[in-house]
């Protein structure tokens, strides 16, 4: 008969306590099961069920103290958090939901922990071994892409003169106050792409532009320029274009703190939507709701009312149609083209991390290989980090140079924490819940 | 690898049947790699028959440099037991031919020639890929937007680095046998041997001159130059991943899922990354994004000529680099302003 290899993630003070009361009271608990000690569910981050998970295990158990009952008051908040984030993201990437559960088990609940252990180890057995990895030639077969739904819509008319006028006073009237010392905006570069630029004197003001090819999420700056650098003075406040997805990552860096809000100076522009090579509105901008940004010091243009679309949705909606397997197949065939550039990282405001969980020369959690495991791994990580931090500007996918539907994975996350939380990342200056403690919005069972 | 064999009788007409016809003959005995619609991505992958070839194709977004130089390759396989420890390396094998290699990429290969191939120590593993495939080229009728192959040396028709040359013609393709190898595996005695000349490409004029060798040190220690340049960058690696002749990699030991194994391999780096040349201790020789750019244009026109002493830098002018960079970062403009600079 298949043996399934199970973890099992048992916080000291509660369940790993209870599965010696089940073998105290000589209940049976199946043996697939790998206990791992720890000491709160709280401290079972989703890396680690990952890891477990890309290690072979074919299925992961956490359990933690009832909510209400930890040993730190809310360790286990974390957990209860996290945990069903995370399962939705997985369930999402191609894993049956069956794979991984968190529960909670106390130290007197050995009849309940033998139960769980008994109940996951069947369910995990009539699963079968985990399919993470597949063949090159199933690979090629996956790669026929699922046609995903699409909208195309003209590109709206927008004002680009006007708000470029703007645009430039402010710069102007900045940089000669010097009440910054430089402005992040946009200017058409020698081929006649729009592009990022850096003005420093008022002089160069005229470089600045507005129009749709304003693409960029020039916040994805921020955080270099306002970081100290060893020793140096604190760094003078910057300006910035923001356009009103990219207003919403001000938020959340604010909420990280990893500026005050004083240093930056946000112009914030209303936007009709930006082009993509088709001259079309780009897809990320078809349902955007937001056309006034969230958050700003100067606001150029006038309102522009928000569009609706239902087909991102529709789109979330066609993956989860698959069967998990299907699923499965779909992602590692898109991950497959990913060659770790890390140009959507590197585009994204906030994946910010001094030095990325996936990079760290230790190959702690990922090895160094432009592999299809590495890939995933890299790209499930990172939709997962992005949970409740993800503003939508879906620079990530634009800025990949293999087309990996990557916003889909985010899409799905941040649709997934409004679901749970209410949470929209970045309309107020709030962290992602995940982070925090609940506020009673769990309940058990 | 040019010899006498790029000559008018070694140069046959043929239709695009007949071409398609060739692949598929090769396709039974070596494995034919070719531009390939991946999920709307043009790469160069494995195809089991002419079906699979985007024909018409453009400029693939991938250079041929991974089927050389593969993203991730493993160098040693490590097998532990008690004290012994046994070493096992494994060289590619199998025929193999790319098919469709655009004259830059060709190029591209030369350089990695020279890095790999020509100097001490050569390295086995790429000289083992090298051997065993033959390079199938296709002049370019027209030259991309961001093209700039001329400024760099090369031209859009240039055959010198392939083995078999074709040329669109209108109505086919002419087939040119420019190596041995190449006069190989042409079916000779099917095909119409022709006199036809070439067809013409008008190439493009250069777009700007590459600054002489003798002045890049004088840009070395302008920092406020490449800071400036630099400071749109994302510090991202497509550009260096993508390009046909960047060649840094890393190596690690890794532990493979069995126990007391482990595998030695290499991976791609790029000098773009905030990582790069990361020691012991934290120091980050290049820790500057400005430093950074600067590196990877002294390595293109400075260091790489100089260290294998060649004339010509390791730019292929292919684009790829302008078009894919995320913030649009220009190899031609950074160029185009050093050599006001001077």
């Amino acid at each position: 008969m298949y043996e399934p290899r199970i973890i099992a993630f048992l916080c000291t003070w509660c369940s790993y306590t209870g599965a010696d009361s089940a073998g105290i009271a000589r209940m049976k608990s199946p043996a697939n099961i790998r206990d791992i000690r720890v000491p709160c569910s709280g401290r079972v981050s989703p890396e680690l069920i990952m890891r477990a998970f890309n290690q072979g295990a074919d299925g992961v158990l956490a359990l933690g103290c009832h909510v209400g009952e930890c040993h730190y008051d809310t360790g286990n908040h974390r957990a209860a958090k996290r945990i069903p984030a995370l399962h939705a993201l997985m369930t999402y990437a191609g894993l049956e939901p069956e794979r991984l559960r968190l529960d909670w088990v106390s130290a007197s609940e050995g009849e309940r922990f033998s139960k769980i252990a008994t109940e996951f180890t069947e369910a995990v057995r009539a699963l079968g071994p985990i399919h993470w990895k597949m063949e090159s030639r199933r690979l090629e077969e996956a790669a026929k892409r699922m046609e995903l739904e699409s909208e195309s819509v003209p590109l709206p008319p927008a004002d680009c003169a006007g708000k470029t006028d703007a645009i430039r006073l402010k710069a102007r009237e900045l940089l000669s106050s010097q009440a910054v010392e430089c402005v992040i905006g946009y200017e058409v570069g020698p081929r006649g792409r729009t592009r990022p630029v850096f003005i420093h004197s008022p002089e160069d003001v005229e470089r600045l532009v507005w129009n749709p090819g304003c693409v960029n999420n020039l916040t994805s700056y921020l955080d270099d320029k306002l970081t100290p650098v060893g020793g140096k003075e604190p760094p003078k406040p910057v300006a910035v274009v923001a356009k009103p997805c990219d207003s919403r990552a001000v938020n959340v860096l604010v909420a990280e703190h990893r500026f005050e809000r004083e240093k930056v100076h946000v112009i914030g522009v209303t936007c009709e939507g930006v082009a993509g090579e088709d001259g079309n509105l780009q897809f990320r901008c078809v349902n955007c709701q937001e056309r006034t940004p969230v958050v700003y010091d100067t606001l150029v243009g006038a309102p522009v009312e928000g569009r609706a679309s239902d087909v991102p949705a529709r789109r979330i909606g066609q993956m989860e149609a698959l069967a998990p397997a299907e699923r499965m197949e779909f992602w590692l065939g898109e991950f497959d083209r990913c060659i770790r550039c890390y140009a959507c990282r590197q585009a994204c405001p906030l994946c910010d991390c001094p030095v990325c969980l996936f990079e760290r020369d230790d190959s702690l959690w990922v090895g160094m290989g432009i592999g299809l495991d590495e890939k995933r791994t890299f790209h499930l990580g990172r939709a997962y980090h992005m949970a409740g931090r993800c503003v939508g500007c879906g620079e990530c996918e634009r800025a990949c140079p293999m087309d990996i539907p990557v916003c889909l994975l985010n899409h799905k996350m941040a649709q997934e924490i409004e679901k749970m939380f209410g949470h929209r990342a970045g309309m107020t200056v709030a962290p992602s819940p995940i982070i925090t403690i609940l506020s009673g919005e769990y309940k058990e069972g | 690898m040019t010899d006498q064999w790029a000559s008018a009788n070694k140069r046959w007409a043929v239709t695009q049947e007949q071409l398609a016809g060739w692949l598929d003959s090769l396709a039974k005995v070596r494995t034919i790699i070719a531009p390939r619609d991946v999920s709307g991505v043009l790469l160069f992958r494995k195809v089991a028959d002419s079906s699979q070839v985007a024909w018409g194709f453009g400029r693939t977004v991938m250079s041929v440099k991974e089927a050389f130089l593969p993203s991730t390759e493993r160098l040693l396989t490590i097998h532990k037991t008690g004290q012994e420890v046994r070493l096992e390396v494994e060289l590619a094998e199998g025929q193999q031919i790319i098919f469709g290699v655009r004259p830059c990429d060709a190029r591209g290969v030369r350089m990695l020639d020279a890095v790999f191939l020509d100097s001490n120590p050569v390295d086995p593993y790429y000289a083992a890929r090298r051997a065993n495939t033959a390079l199938v080229g296709l002049a370019c009728r027209q030259v991309g937007a961001s093209c700039f192959c001329t400024a760099t040396g090369g031209a859009p028709d240039e055959a010198g680095d392939m083995d078999v040359m074709l040329y669109e013609t209108g109505e086919g393709y002419l087939v040119e046998a420019v190596t041995e190898r190449g006069r190989f595996l042409i079916p000779g005695g099917e095909w119409p041997q022709t006199r036809q000349p070439r067809p013409q490409v008008q190439p493009p004029e250069a777009a700007f001159t590459v600054p002489a060798r003798e002045d890049w040190p004088r840009f070395f220690n302008q920092a406020e130059y490449w800071d400036r340049m630099a400071e749109r960058c994302h510090s991202c690696r497509v550009c260096a991943y993508i390009c046909p002749t960047c060649r840094c990699f890393a190596v690690r030991d890794e532990a493979l899922p069995k126990p007391g194994e482990y595998e030695r391999i290499r991976c791609w780096d790029s000098c773009e990354g905030k990582n790069y040349r990361l020691v012991a201790g934290g120091h980050r020789p290049r820790s500057v994004k400005g430093e950074r750019i600067r590196n990877r244009m002294f390595c293109k026109f400075m260091y790489f000529p100089e260290q294998y002493d060649l004339d010509e830098a390791a730019c292929t002018g292919c684009g790829r680099c302008i078009d894919a960079c995320p913030v649009n970062l220009d190899i031609t403009e950074i160029v185009t302003e050093l050599g006001r600079l001077a």
